[in-house]
């Protein structure tokens, strides 16, 4: 990785060389010291990884926040919006040249820069009828424009969809503009379950921190706990025992399959088709079963540790296993006979929600969606970690970016995932789950890490300054960027569609609003 | 004289609406039974013999619930939608020839009275989504109308192959025309067309966009709440029967059946069908509504004018033969 210090005002000509050599910005943060802001901003490269690392320093000069000023950069990268807007809010560094600096996050009141080392944590901010008088005054503002518009020839109006909504996957807003059935414009806004994560595990242990990564990504938490260890062990030079890694692989292949399983069922929910649910759920509760017998959780995983796992695996662990994959792949022939031949499904999702390689570029997305787009993107092969280098499995993509080949991705994802399970179940060595001794804490200096979740790249970025709670802990996780490419797919489909499209990009509200 | 038929409007009424409610009470029980049969479950087997006593728990719930009316909806249409969509149903029943020599009006105009009748409930249901003052439920209404307008074409074309053969409208005659052999063998087409349209005229899934509870929360029903609910889905599944027992006396032989009561037979057939269609609901994704337009006016319409078409050329030719 390569790291480059750069001034404010060059800020833009470096991003816009980075988009013209195929860089895509993967994570964009702050971390407050004590005379400046200190922007950090990772740009990586499909394919091989080549990560590049660029700060700029926002000199506070005695200023309070909001007062800080840079140029932004979501002219250029599409995905910067929602990160300098979240830095806005945190942080309090304006953005000049930001279209929309608004709060993202946070109540539209609040008036708290949270991840600023002054702030000790007032409860003020959160004012609840300011809230509501500012959301009411956007409605306002729609309305009149709705009043005028009904008078003339364009009949459009606009549409909250959520954020109590079947549909939308959690609490997800997303405001539409309609003329009829068909969407001029739509925007998702986002922040309805913010539980400010990256605040709670500055004021954490390091050893404490492992509990919120089961409740960032509840659907595949297994993958955030492999993102820590890998962190972890990057930083304090830990080993694994062999043990320990098969099961984190394992463990982590089965969620992967678990975490498409359950979006596979409400994707078809979302298309209207009911009964796929009860049969990926009914496979779901098997690998539930499974992990359960490992870990004791059937959703919110804590399992792994630095350089091992919590619990060795029971004896009857490995016999389940193998009892499921024949079972499982005899299912997934079945899915693959009902779902995907089937023409209405082909009809509702074929060109449904194009993602071409530029917008997926801007916006940074990656996973199944990017795969989706033909690019074949995946840290696990491109950025090897664990037992993944010595494993054979593929990685699917397909050409047509729509949600049809969205589906495909996933579906044959299971079946690369399955692969790596039957080739690690027989071959677990003996011996022990834990290392003997670990540190404490990180060693001073800074970590960027990242791993593949079910979603996409997951990377987290920690300073630590040597004692026992973090300094700094930014989680980049990929349906915040997955979730904002939508804007580019809604306009021109039908509210129908607007479902189906959110629902083919696979978010898990939480983990994007932490 | 006029008394008389006063007592008789009164019973075959009460006949009627109970027979609906029963109807639909077991229909809703059938659904969640064969629901849960094809998705791993087991659906309702505590309440009564085989759960059957769950939905009748279900009614009393929704009767008991409040009915909530929304503030910034007009009131009077509000309360008269479900009303409107439930009472042209009840009209079906005075055509529909249950047995031999039961039918309590026999019409010459026959199914097209049903057809007619049965219409009013697309206004009940656009009345329902307007008054509601919600934007779902706008969509949704919205949707119903362009859905069954477009649909009510192909149903009505596809029933013109038996009309052809028969040369009546009237549902005691077009069932015994079918003695030597089903309409469903010489008319299998126009069966098919009859069912598909069906469907979408009853909002049943692939074709249920107007209550798409995955887009639109439930459509042109999003803001009410119990009997006027219940209402609305009383009418849904008297409206299944409805069809399904036109489809059993047009194609499927009616009342006719070895050993059987005519009567038995007659539901026989019109619950077979029925269940065909809670097969199809429980397997299909939803179509979108461009896409389902598009199904009515480039596939079945037309499909349904050559049917007719053929129909009528293969009679002329064999009374040329003749």
């Amino acid at each position: 990785m390569t790291e480059t210090l750069v001034a404010q005002d060059e800020i833009q000509s470096v991003a816009r060389q980075c988009l013209a050599q195929g860089y895509f910005l993967e994570s964009f943060t702050a971390v407050d010291f004590a005379e400046c802001i200190e922007l950090v901003y990772h740009f990586n490269h499909w394919g091989p990884c080549q990560r590049s690392c660029v700060k700029v320093l926002v000199p506070k000069n005695g200023g309070s926040p909001g007062a800080w000023s840079t140029p932004s950069i979501s002219s250029i990268y599409k995905s910067a919006n929602w990160f300098e807007r979240e830095i806005h809010e945190f942080f309090g560094v304006t953005f000049a040249g930001h279209p929309n600096l608004k709060r993202l996050l946070l109540p539209e009141s609040s008036e708290i820069f949270p991840l600023l080392k002054s702030f000790k944590g007032e409860p003020k901010g959160a004012d609840v009828t300011q809230s509501l008088k500012l959301m009411q005054e956007d409605t306002r503002e729609f309305k009149t424009q709705e009043a005028v518009s009904l008078t003339q020839k364009n009949k459009d109006y606009y549409l909250n969809l959520g954020p109590q909504h079947p549909s939308t996957h959690g609490v997800l807003r997303v405001l539409l503009h309609l003329a009829g059935e068909r969407v001029l414009a739509g925007e998702p806004i986002i922040g309805y379950s913010h539980r400010h994560h990256e605040k709670m595990m500055e004021i954490q242990t390091y050893l404490g921190c492992w509990p919120n990564m089961g409740r960032l990504d509840y659907v595949g938490a297994m993958s955030y706990n492999m993102g820590y260890a890998l962190l972890a062990e990057k930083a304090m030079g830990l080993v694994p025992t062999p043990r320990a890694e098969h099961i984190r692989v394992l463990m982590t292949e089965l969620n992967r399959v678990s975490s498409h399983l359950l979006w596979m069922g409400t994707f078809l929910l979302d298309l209207g088709a009911f009964t796929p649910f009860f049969y990926c759920f009914d496979d779901r509760e098997k690998i539930l079963d499974i992990l359960e017998m490992a870990t004791g959780e059937r959703l919110t995983y804590d399992y792994f540790r630095f350089g091992g796992v919590d619990r060795d695996i029971p004896a009857e662990f490995a016999p389940a296993i193998k009892d499921f994959i024949p079972e499982f792949k005899k299912r997934l022939r079945d899915y693959d006979k009902l779902i995907r031949q089937n023409i209405i499904f082909e009809k509702r999702t074929k060109g449904l929600g194009i993602l071409t390689k530029e917008n997926a570029l801007a916006y940074g997305v990656t996973g199944p969606s990017l795969r989706a787009a033909g690019v074949a993107q995946d840290l696990r092969r491109d950025e090897p970690y664990s037992l993944y280098p010595t494993l054979d499995f593929q990685v699917p993509t397909s050409t047509d970016s729509d949600a049809y080949s969205r589906y495909w991705v996933r579906f044959r994802e299971m079946e690369e995932s399955l692969k790596i399970i039957s080739q690690l179940v027989d071959k677990i060595p003996a011996g022990e789950t834990k290392l003997a001794r670990i540190p404490k804490n990180f060693p001073k200096g800074e970590y960027y890490s990242a791993c593949e979740s079910a979603r996409g790249t997951f990377g987290m970025y920690l300073v630590s300054d040597g004692t026992l709670n973090p300094y700094r802990f930014h989680l980049r996780t990929p349906s915040f960027s997955n979730l904002n490419a939508i804007v580019d797919m809604l306009p021109g489909c039908v509210v129908s569609d607007v479902v189906a499209i959110l629902g083919s990009i696979d978010i898990v509200l939480p983990e994007i609003d932490r | 004289m006029i008394f008389k038929e006063l007592i008789k409007i009164i019973i075959y009424g009460t006949l009627v609406v109970l027979f609906i409610s029963v109807n639909a009470l077991f229909l809703v029980w059938a659904e969640r039974r064969v629901s849960a049969r094809i998705q791993l479950r087991r659906g309702p087997i505590h309440v009564g013999w085989q759960g059957l006593l769950q939905t009748v728990a279900d009614a009393v719930k929704l009767i008991s619930k409040e009915l909530v009316l929304p503030k910034e909806a007009d009131r009077f249409l509000y309360i008269l939608a479900p009303m409107l969509v439930f009472a042209p149903l009840l009209s079906a029943f005075l055509v529909l020839p249950l047995a031999q020599n039961v039918v309590i009006r026999d019409l010459n105009i026959g199914f097209l009275f049903i057809f007619s009748l049965t219409n009013i409930t697309f206004i009940g249901i656009f009345i329902a989504g307007w008054s509601s003052n919600n934007k779902y439920a706008l969509l949704g209404s919205m949707r119903a109308v362009a859905q069954n307008i477009s649909y009510e074409i192909p149903l009505l074309l596809s029933t013109m192959g038996v009309v052809l053969l028969t040369g009546t409208l009237k549902m005691s005659e077009l069932v015994p025309a079918q003695a030597k052999g089903w309409f469903l063998f010489t008319q299998p087409v126009a069966f098919l067309i009859f069912l598909c349209s069906s469907l979408a005229e009853a909002n049943r899934a692939p074709f249920d966009i107007p209550e798409a509870e995955s887009e639109l929360v439930a459509g042109f029903h999003t803001e009410y709440s119990g009997m006027r609910f219940a209402l609305f889905f009383l009418g849904e599944y008297t409206a299944i029967f409805i069809s399904s027992a036109i489809a059993a006396a047009l194609f499927l032989g009616g009342w006719q059946g070895p050993l059987l009561p005519g009567l038995v037979w007659f539901l026989i057939k019109t619950y077979g069908i029925i269940f065909i269609v809670m097969w199809i609901r429980w397997t299909f994704p939803r179509l979108r509504s461009d896409q389902l337009m598009a199904l009515a006016w480039k596939v079945l319409i037309p499909l349904a004018m050559v049917n007719v078409f053929v129909t009528a050329l293969v009679l002329e030719l064999q009374k040329i033969l003749a």
